[in-house]
């Protein structure tokens, strides 16, 4: 019997480092011998530079601009490190169009191009920002995606954006089966952050899978269009990721998630402390 | 608009870009559908014969398909708006957006002011299908005309500069089947109390050269219950024009001459060098020419044995409503019973159409329904009984249930596929004789087939 592909999505607010989190992650999979494709859903067409080594893909959607529907799969889908297939879904220029609309046209061009091999273990879906509108719920729709992981950090707008998306999730959850898998922290270095984590992702119903702490060698990597992993094997930070890698493989924690109210999520803010730091910041000034 | 929610089985009226009908209506002007092929075939289909110079499925369309939707369709306007001025002799081209653009967010008002850079006459208006209704799309379509037309020419058009002239803005184009014949018989009768009217819409409109007028006229008319008020309103802030509002289109004499009455006091209120005596006398005149019609029209009424309506249902929109039940009460001697007001009016204005329908007589109630789904009117029909011989004046798709219940039957709204329409008119004295000869000739037709009936 064939095995079920894990289908897994990645959301979080803009700039929380969910590109380099999806990549870095996936980095430490391949490495246990995972089969992987990373579908990019943000028309800026950087989900998967540093597990290419490249930017220059050729999107789904450039690629259906310019020669229309008859799209051959060796045309957008790229091999990178260590096997990993990646696309980019892309997106019309900014400004124009319906981005989400694009999501959709791409993924469903994808299942009709066969992109979805029974050989593959895991694929991600690194898409960008909240949940903005349909389309951009499309990978947790029609029972695509099963696992959903958001990436946050004790910032309380990323707080408010993870809260935000569970909303999306508990939407679509009785009908399609799609979970919340846990909340993945990119550390800020904000003050009492892992408790203030934990205790939103109580809270929420799910669990706090992996603390990432801040390191400036994700960074050098980046610049050299690299993983982790791949740029400096041994140090720590690879650990971390390859550590945050096993969670997932290992992890058996899917639940509906309980989003909260706007009040009840600034308690929590308050609670731990995130709203006086603010404030006295805001007073010394 | 309304809250009407839910479903509609039979809507008489059509969404916000069934206003490309207003387009069609001013000669040589061209619509330019941003949307998918569906939306100007709907309209083609509702409004039926209706395709002037270049409306109905002649109308250009980008055909807006998925690629349009996830990279926009700027592109494609722009090679059929190019492409249209080649084809087209036209004076006026006029963008305007389905619900896909729409919610894609196109930006078409940069698109045109491109076009409008280069010299060409080009407006864009956003009338996506969940914005309004084709009633209140025609006030969004005539204000953009304004604004992004009329005011390109205010130079050399000096607001209010014309004491003599009035805009009117009456029968709504296509949606008020007999608008043309209305428009020009409006125009006939203003003209005879003196005035200089701009029609602005079909055969004895001047095109887009009566449009750059319009900031000269000294007042604006507005005969309609609510649908065109926000046109007045926006003249109003725009040119300072003042206007005065009749309340629905004038059938018969009894509302021609307070009508006519009412214009004149306006207008020589307003300072128009027009002669009271003269316009007097030629509401008199054609005040007599009605009546000389009546008289002769008595014998026939009171003579005839075979059975004539003694009450009458109306379904159609709020001016006709109101107007015809007046006309027929008081001028031919039907009795309207329950009414159907199928516009979807707005509910500010629902208070004000009740009075008016309530003060026809002191001593008979008239039932009137705001019901947009003319489905749920025809069911309540269905169960009523009167006694005597009924008429029923609606659409077209009420032709089967007025044969159902054995009454006459008048077609005077949308859709229409059992009439044609080409230059009569219900509004003014001759529009209320009209009336009267479509409804007995329909009795007439029965005369000595009644067992068919």
């Amino acid at each position: 019997m064939a095995k079920e592909i894990r289908q897994i999505a990645i959301y979080g607010k803009g700039g929380i480092g969910k590109s380099t989190t999806t990549q870095n992650l996936t980095a430490g999979l391949l490495e246990m011998g995972k089969h992987i494709m990373v579908v990019g859903c943000d028309p800026k067409a950087d989900s998967t530079r540093l597990l290419l080594g490249t930017l220059a893909q050729r999107t789904v959607l450039d690629t259906i601009r310019e020669t229309g529907d008859d799209v051959a799969l060796d045309s957008i889908m790229k091999t990178g490190f260590r096997g990993v297939k990646c696309v980019e879904s892309g997106g019309p220029e900014p400004g124009v169009g319906c981005a989400g609309r694009g999501i959709i046209t791409s993924i469903g061009l994808l299942e009709q191009l066969g992109a979805y091999t029974e050989d593959l273990d895991y694929v991600f879906y690194d898409v960008l920002g909240d949940v903005v509108c349909g389309g951009f719920a499309m990978p947790m729709r029609e029972g695509k995606a099963k696992e959903i992981y958001i990436v946050a950090s004790g910032e309380m707008m990323a707080l408010y954006a993870a809260n935000n998306i569970s909303k999306g999730i508990a939407k679509y959850a009785r009908k399609t089966g799609v979970r919340l898998g846990g909340i993945i922290c990119n550390s800020r270095n904000v003050d009492r952050e892992i408790e203030l984590l934990r205790a939103f992702a109580k809270e929420l119903n799910t669990q706090l899978i992996y603390f990432v702490p801040r390191d400036n060698v994700v960074q050098r990597a980046e610049i050299n269009r690299k993983t982790v992993i791949e740029y400096d094997p041994k140090c720590k930070q690879a650990s971390e990721y390859r550590a945050l890698a096993k969670a997932i493989d290992e992890n058996q924690t899917f639940t509906i998630p309980t989003p909260m109210t706007q009040e009840r999520l600034e308690e929590i803010l308050l609670e731990f402390g995130l709203m006086d730091a603010v404030e006295e910041k805001i007073y010394h000034i | 608009m309304s809250n009407f929610t839910g479903i509609v089985e039979q809507e008489r009226y059509t969404c916000a870009i069934g206003a490309l009908q207003t387009v069609v209506a001013i000669p040589k002007a061209v619509p330019i559908l941003h949307s998918g092929p569906g939306c100007g075939e709907m309209i083609a289909g509702f409004f039926e014969r209706s395709t002037g110079y270049a409306g109905g499925s002649t109308a250009p369309c980008t055909n807006f398909s998925e690629k349009e939707v996830v990279f926009g369709g700027i592109d494609r306007l722009r090679e059929i708006v190019r492409n249209t001025y080649r084809v087209l002799d036209t004076d006026l081209q006029v963008i305007m957006s389905g619900c896909t653009g729409g919610i894609v967010g196109d930006d078409i008002e940069s698109l045109a002011q491109e076009f409008a850079d280069e010299g060409k006459p080009i407006v864009a208006v956003d009338t996506p299908g969940f914005k309004a209704s084709n009633y209140e799309a025609h006030s969004i379509v005539v204000n953009a005309i304004v604004d992004q037309y009329v005011s390109l020419f205010e130079e050399e058009n000096e607001p209010r500069s014309e004491s003599a002239t009035v805009n009117l803005f009456a029968s709504i184009p296509y949606q008020d089947p007999f608008w043309k014949g209305n428009l020009r018989e409006y125009k006939r009768l203003l003209e005879g109390l003196g005035l200089k009217v701009n029609i602005l819409f079909g055969p004895e409109s001047g095109g887009v050269q009566e449009w750059r007028t319009i900031p000269r006229a000294n007042l604006n008319l507005l005969v309609s219950p609510w649908y065109g008020k926000p046109i007045v309103d926006h003249l109003s802030a725009r040119y300072g024009q003042p206007y005065t509002w009749y309340h629905r289109p004038p059938i018969g004499a009894n509302q021609t001459e307070e009508f006519l009455m009412q214009v004149v006091s306006f207008a020589l209120e307003q300072g128009a060098p027009i002669d009271e005596k003269v316009a007097a006398a030629f509401i008199r005149h054609e005040s007599d020419a009605y009546y000389e019609e009546i008289d002769s029209l008595a014998s026939f009424l009171l003579e005839f044995r075979y059975g004539l309506p003694n009450h009458v249902h109306i379904l159609h929109d709020a001016g006709y409503v109101a107007s015809l039940s007046r006309f027929l009460l008081h001028e031919v001697g039907l009795v309207p019973k329950e009414v159907f007001i199928t516009d979807n009016t707005p509910e500010k204005y629902q208070d004000a159409i009740r009075e008016d329908i309530a003060s026809i007589s002191a001593k008979r109630e008239i039932p009137v329904f705001f019901q947009p789904d003319a489905g749920k009117a025809q069911d309540l029909l269905r169960k009523l009984h009167y006694s005597g011989r009924g008429l029923i004046i609606g659409s077209g798709w009420d032709r089967d249930l007025a044969q159902e219940k054995g009454y006459d039957f008048l077609s005077a709204a949308l859709p229409s596929p059992y009439r044609l329409h080409l230059t009569t008119n219900y509004i003014g004295f001759t529009g209320g004789l009209r009336v009267i000869e479509d409804i007995y000739n329909g009795v007439l037709a029965t005369y000595g087939r009644e067992a068919t009936l």
